[in-house]
């Protein structure tokens, strides 16, 4: 039974951590925390339905094609819609990330309606049997995905001479800009990377899960919590928060009450803000007054 | 000449640093004292811990015997304490007059319910503080500007509309600080003649904060000079300029 | 540079418009049928969310999201104080406010633990789907994912079903909310709330305690829309826990921004154009979502300050000011 549930919130709390994980790569390189997050994971997971099962293409390049075309389309949010406002206040960014999210909800609307639509199988593999643990294709295969990008992108942050510069950045956008690097490409970038990575959240539960257009509001909450849970604005902490709050979920669910699974996530948000709002990992919140 | 400001062995230490460490002085009425010291000297440390921004680790404030060390910020402020800032405080976004207005504040009579309901009480006290404003703003001959954006106006006018709202209330202490940095030689001589104006006239008591050097020696009839943390030279314009500490404090260090 | 303002003539007519506007709407119930008078009393309950919104966000200038929180909770309030208890729903009208000023309360606290910008948008969204959560899982109290309908009722004759006796029950609401946001926003209160938006530290330097204006701020923000939520709960006759979701919070932001963030005038037209407009969409699935969306966006790139501020280009009449000269 607990062999079970952890399994189970590791499969979620990897979802989780990658949703976390995309917003805090947007919010550490631009200052801005995307208010629309869910909808583009709500894109990416509808994007790749489109490919597999309209299109006929096979899951795995269906899938890095859904991710390249949210991440071109985070990159022309970023150009088109949030240079224009940037410098101004943090309400009218906030208010800008909400409606590029709408923009994108009302299209899945018009075009799916009210229907909800299963996503079949996508590795039909028999589940294995360890004991009383049954382990899912879907979970082995969704840990895996993450768990190697996971990998791939802290290796590539920690090791490689780009990824250098980028926690350069992070630590000082001034000091980038006076390198010689180009903050405003560099952010339209990161916000690429956040949707294409956020939209990969959405890829994985699709297969799992019913697809619909406010399939991406619950995952913002999460994803929100996972970065407070781990330290807003800490990378590390936001994939840790992620895992923890999968956990939570599972164990609150079956434990105390299945109902307490949809709340978790804003029950986190609320105490761990009042209680310690610099999260396990991250710095102590700095407010401006 | 009654004693306003009573500052006793005043320490703030952050975590292990003194930013603070045992500054003692009195401020009287109607003088004009200032503070120097270089960077890090704990000028402004001093100005937060006797406004109530930060906590004193030790020592007391009191203003006429009243002690003010336990007090937040807009108590302090209630009491007759009353500061600029020195990145400027000034609300951009509202007018002239509604900046003044807020110094006025605590003046202004009438509950929330009173304001809510429209009581007459509350419109009278409104009405009056209104027409104070635009005096005080006459004074300065600022008046012609009560209806622009703070934000539009000049460096020295900012300056000026600021020290207006801060002592629209008229505070007993007077804390300035860096009032000049920034400001034209037309605008700091008119800066000037406002400090002297405030403390010979109304009897405020001033403490002054400024790097600019022949404002702080025609203004100021006593000056503390600070380093690191403590007062290390006390006195009339004429001694600080020939103490060897000060001296030292100021060359030695740049 | 100085704003030209209005003159003393030109102020005399302001406040004789403010009060021969709502007296003209009187006559309206003669010349509309039952749907355009359905949609005018859902105007006046957008006007009074807005407002309550943007006194948080606009004046304030707080990112707090709890404002469809405060709807809801002022709509199931008046709901299960009407079906429940029994009370006669006009009565509930000031206890939902209250109930919406408690939830002010709570918001106000986070904002005064520190938890501010992001953090509160975040706290703040998450206490308002904890609200939603709520009505779904208390199915004795709140009928669950049934909703709650409110009971017949007749006031002086006529079924509170009537959208006409409803439009002047909602007008005399909106009118008496309306005009004590203005005392209060034209007064030494609405001043402390724009300098706490504006420096924070500097207001606390001239003896206005930030703190109270906060915490008042919010209260006043989550009365006046506990308010609209009564209202709300009797123009729909059923409340649901979908009417508190995203969309409404979307469609109150568009109105609030549409108008112009922290201007009352603004808080009416924003709502007044952007009540109308939806209800032709309703009929086609993804519109009211790609509408605001597409709306929002394109006013904070295009027209950051709103239609308010194209009024006051045309006539100082329309510049809003935080004083009041005439007693």
């Amino acid at each position: 039974m607990l062999m079970q549930l952890t399994l189970g919130g590791f499969a979620q709390g990897a979802i989780y951590a990658l949703i976390a994980l995309s917003l805090t790569v947007v919010y550490r390189s631009t200052t801005v925390v995307n208010f629309g997050h869910g909808d583009f994971v709500m894109a990416g997971a509808f994007l790749s339905y489109v490919l597999v099962v309209l299109a006929g293409i096979a899951f795995l390049p269906a899938a890095v094609l859904a991710m390249l075309a949210m991440f071109v389309l985070g990159v022309f949010f970023s150009k088109g819609l949030i240079r224009p406002i940037r410098g101004g206040p943090h309400i009218g960014l906030a208010l800008m990330c909400i409606s590029a999210g709408y923009i994108l909800r009302g299209i899945a609307r018009m075009v799916w309606g009210r229907e909800v639509l299963p996503m079949p199988p996508v590795f039909d593999i028999e589940p294995i049997f360890i004991g009383n643990l049954v382990i899912t294709g879907d979970a082995v295969f969704i840990i895996g995905t993450v768990f190697v990008l996971l990998v791939v992108f802290f290796g590539l942050l920690g090791l490689t001479d780009l990824g250098k510069m980028v926690q350069a950045v992070y630590q000082s956008p001034r000091g980038a800009r006076l390198i010689g690097l180009n903050v405003e490409r560099f952010n339209d970038f990161s916000w690429g990377v956040g949707a294409a990575l956020g939209a990969l959240g959405g890829i994985l539960v699709a297969p799992i899960s019913l697809l619909h257009p406010d399939l991406g509001a619950s995952f913002l909450i999460k994803g929100f919590a996972a970065m407070t849970l781990g330290g807003f604005g800490s990378l590390g902490g936001a994939v840790l928060g992620g895992i923890l709050l999968g956990l939570a979920e599972q164990y609150a669910g079956a434990y105390l009450d299945s109902a307490l699974i949809e709340i978790t996530a804003y029950v986190v948000i609320v105490l761990v803000l009042f209680i310690r709002p610099h999260g396990l990992f991250g710095r102590k919140a700095v407010v401006k007054v | 000449m009654t004693e306003l400001l009573h500052v006793n062995g005043l320490s703030v230490r952050f975590s292990g640093l003194t930013a603070l460490d045992d500054v003692s002085f009195t401020l009287q009425e109607g003088a004009v004292r200032a503070v120097i010291g270089p960077n890090g000297a704990g000028k402004s440390t001093l100005f937060n811990a006797i406004s109530g921004y930060v906590t004193p680790t030790s020592g007391t404030v009191h203003l006429k015997g009243q002690e003010l060390t336990k007090l937040t910020p807009h108590e302090i402020a209630e009491q007759g304490v009353r500061r600029t800032f020195q990145n400027g405080g000034l609300f951009p976004e509202l007018t002239v007059l509604e900046n003044v207005l807020t110094g006025l504040h605590a003046q202004i009579e009438g509950s929330f319910l009173d304001i809510l309901l429209g009581r007459s009480k509350a419109l009278k006290s409104e009405a009056e503080n209104i027409h104070r404003a635009r005096e005080l703003l006459k004074l300065m001959s600022m008046d012609h500007m009560a209806d622009t954006r703070a934000g539009d106006l000049s460096g020295g006018q900012q300056r000026i509309v600021e020290i207006v709202r801060t002592v629209a209330s008229d505070p007993p202490v007077l804390l300035l600080d860096e009032p000049a940095v920034g400001l034209s030689p037309v605008a700091r001589a008119q800066m000037m003649e406002i400090i002297h104006r405030l403390a010979g006239e109304k009897g405020v008591g001033i403490l002054l904060i400024e790097h600019a050097v022949e404002l702080v020696m025609a203004a100021a009839d006593r000056i503390l000079v600070m380093a690191a943390g403590a007062r290390i030279a006390e006195g009339t314009p004429e001694e600080i300029r020939e103490d060897r500490a000060v001296l030292e404090a100021y060359l030695g260090h740049s | 540079m100085s704003t030209t303002m209005p003159t003393s003539r030109q102020r005399r007519l302001r406040t004789w418009a403010f009060w021969a506007v709502p007296v003209l709407l009187l006559l309206t119930p003669l010349a509309t049928n039952a749907y355009t008078q359905f949609i005018i009393n859902g105007m006046l309950i957008s006007i009074l969310v807005t407002l309550g919104f943007t006194l948080v966000i606009g004046n304030l200038g707080q990112l707090a999201f709890a404002n469809t929180a405060f709807f809801g909770i002022g709509a199931y309030a008046s709901a299960i104080l009407s079906a429940k208890l029994g009370l006669p729903w006009i009565m509930t009208i000031p206890l939902a406010g209250a109930l919406g000023a408690l939830g002010g309360f709570l918001a106000s606290s986070a904002a005064l633990r520190g938890i501010r910008s992001y953090y509160l948008a975040i706290i703040t969204l998450a206490f308002g789907e904890l609200m939603r959560w709520a009505y779904l899982h208390t199915k004795p109290l709140t009928g669950g994912t049934d909703g709650l309908p409110l009971p017949r009722e007749t006031m002086f004759g006529i079924s509170l079903s009537d959208d006409t006796l409803k439009f002047y029950i909602f007008l005399a609401v909106t009118v008496v909310l309306v005009k004590a946001t203005l005392n209060l926003l034209r007064s030494r209160f609405g001043r402390a709330v724009m300098a706490v938006r504006e420096n924070e530290v500097a207001t606390a330097s001239l003896a206005i305690p930030t703190a109270r204006v906060i915490l008042t701020t919010f209260i006043w923000s989550g009365f006046v829309v506990g308010c609209a939520g009564a209202l709300f709960a009797r123009h729909v006759g059923h409340v649901f826990p979908e009417s508190f979701g995203m969309l409404h919070l979307i469609a109150s932001f568009a109105m609030v921004l549409v108008g112009g963030l922290g201007s009352v005038l603004g808080a009416v037209l924003g709502a007044v154009v952007l009540t109308a407009l939806p209800e032709y969409l309703r009929a086609f699935p993804g519109m009211e979502e790609l509408f605001f969306g597409l709306i929002v966006a394109a006013v904070l790139v295009a027209m950051p300050l709103g239609l308010a501020s194209l009024l006051r280009r045309l006539s100082p009449i329309f510049v809003e000011r935080y004083y009041r000269e005439e007693s």
